[in-house]
């Protein structure tokens, strides 16, 4: 058995919203893993009141002396276990239980509390573990040395220098005092560049002062998601100083539900600082770039019918339901949106280290049928969503679910539409 | 550890189907594991991408980049993609035999 940690939380939210919780059950109905099993375990107040008890044995008087009689549970083997298989593979942290709930518990900060406890007992799930490791170590998460990240940022520069006839289109790498630092998913210069030339070909269309660092490009920080602060910190600063010692103005982060909210609205937090930079994501960026006309965009290069899927952390925890939509329908011809749509639409099922943890793939692609389902019905032939981890969910149930659709991120979307201006 | 059966064989895999021990790989497990996932027949462009993905990871250990996949087999991006639906990552590399990359894949 694992070290018991400290449990003497000194955490008054947390305390809060363990109080608060009155088991009236409306979350049941959604959370998209309950809806799929049925499980009376999956429930997220089920998920609240286990950290509850095992808050309640080690930090109240009752707890310690019997427990038996407030259902305070000892942290041991069996809980630790339950607590893995609740905690980390049957809740994506989206947040969807939260708008539902009737007195306002943030099931997902207790979830996060929960996985904190786990953390601290090394009972993270290893592959979860594998992909934070690899950032600590090495800078991003799939471990890309740097020779070979600057060698494929230099062959999709002679992809943008041909497809755009200039040879002065650029991906520019380690520049100083650039308006914008721009971030990547690993996954981009890995195995799916086509975003980042994308992205370079807005950056060129609106005449924009960017760069990209060859060290700490990553926008994602699963220290956020397997409940170690530390390491969340550590990944957060790499970034944060790259940005500061590139001199750069505007952080902007790449299409990444749980990394742009990591580094934009906890990353402060962890660095228990005010960053000495703006940040943005790349849909807020692109959203302004149409909106003063410096891009121009030709919707009739998209006309088949799109449909949005919404990332948890960008939208329903991120508030950018109306600047997605605004790019969107700026891009293509014509949207049928998902029901529900915007702030109650249900995760890709691949949130809060999901994708990440073979450990759960069944449960994640079972879970996901209620994504495929709403893709299905919603007539679409492309969905959209600005989430790289998300958009390999969606790959993932195209696949299994024989959806026969398209998914593209916003970057993609837009460059497809895109209306170059040749300078003669 | 889960198993994987295709066509009467049995295989012991992650939870993600990727073989749990790849020097057990070789190309009828390539076959079978495409079959798995879709893919009647490995034509010699699958091929291509296969051998460069397996020699890089008896090489270096890890999958290579996309890049060199391209720039080796002369194959365009969008042609990797047709060929393997599921992704270089989930659909390549699984069916070379290699462990599951880290990250979002």
């Amino acid at each position: 058995m694992n070290k018991i940690p400290d449990l003497k939380i000194k955490d008054s939210k947390l305390l809060t919203h363990l109080n608060a919780c009155v088991k009236c059950g409306l979350c049941a109905d959604s959370c998209m893993f309950y809806k799929t099993f049925y499980t009376p375990d999956f429930i997220p107040a089920t998920k609240v009141a286990l950290v509850s008890s095992v808050y309640r044995r080690y930090n109240t008087m009752a707890g310690r002396f019997v427990p038996a009689l407030v259902g305070a549970e000892d942290l041991d083997e069996k809980m630790a276990e339950k607590m893995v298989d609740l905690l980390f593979g049957a809740c994506t942290m989206c947040g969807r239980c939260v708008k539902h709930c009737s007195v306002g518990v943030d099931i997902a900060y207790v979830v996060r509390k929960g996985r904190e406890m786990l953390a601290q007992m090394d009972l993270v799930p290893k592959s979860l573990q594998a992909t934070v490791d690899a950032a600590v170590q090495s800078g991003n998460n799939m471990s890309i040395p740097e020779d070979e990240f600057s060698g494929t940022i230099g062959w999709m520069e002679d992809e943008l220098k041909d497809d755009l006839e200039d040879n002065d289109a650029s991906i520019p790498l380690n520049m100083k005092g650039k308006r914008i630092f721009y971030t990547l998913n690993p996954r981009e210069p890995k195995f799916f560049p086509l975003s980042i030339s994308a992205m370079a070909k807005i950056f060129y269309a609106a005449g924009e002062s960017w760069t990209l660092s060859s060290k700490y490009y990553d926008v994602t920080n699963y220290g956020f998601f397997n409940g170690n602060s530390e390491e969340a910190a550590t990944i957060a600063k790499n970034l944060h100083d790259e940005v500061v010692k590139l001199d750069a103005s505007t952080l902007v982060l790449g299409e990444c539900g749980h990394g742009s909210r990591a580094n934009r609205w906890e990353a402060p937090n962890y660095l228990n600082k005010a960053y000495e930079f703006e940040m943005t994501t790349a849909v807020e960026l692109i959203a302004a770039y149409i909106k003063d006309g410096k891009i121009r965009l030709d919707k009739s290069a998209n006309k088949d019918i799109v449909t949005i899927h919404d990332p948890c952390n960008l939208v329903r925890n991120g508030g950018l339901l109306n600047e997605i939509r605004f790019v969107v329908n700026s891009a293509a011809e014509s949207i049928n949106e998902m029901s529900p749509f915007g702030n109650d639409n249900f995760c890709c099922g691949g949130g809060g280290g999901l994708l990440a943890m073979s450990e759960f793939n069944d449960r994640r692609i079972k879970a996901g049928e209620i994504k495929a389902d709403q893709i299905r019905k919603s007539g679409a032939k492309v969905v959209v969503t600005p989430c790289h981890n998300c958009v390999d969910q969606l790959t993932q149930l195209n696949h299994t679910y024989k959806l026969g659709v398209k998914i593209k991120t916003i970057a993609e979307l837009v460059a497809d539409a895109l209306i170059i201006e040749k300078n003669l | 550890m889960a198993t994987l059966e295709i066509e009467g064989k049995v295989f012991d895999v992650d939870g993600d189907g990727f073989l749990t021990d790849p020097s057990l790989w070789n190309r009828q497990v390539a076959i079978l594991f495409a079959k798995h996932d879709g893919i009647e027949e490995l034509t010699d462009n699958h091929w291509a991408i296969v051998n460069i993905i397996r020699r890089n990871f008896e090489e270096k250990g890890n999958a290579p980049m996309i890049r060199t996949i391209c720039q080796e087999t002369g194959l365009k991006l969008r042609e990797i993609y047709e060929l393997f639906p599921l992704g270089p990552a989930r659909g390549a590399c699984k069916v070379a035999g290699l462990p599951k990359p880290d990250g979002c894949v």
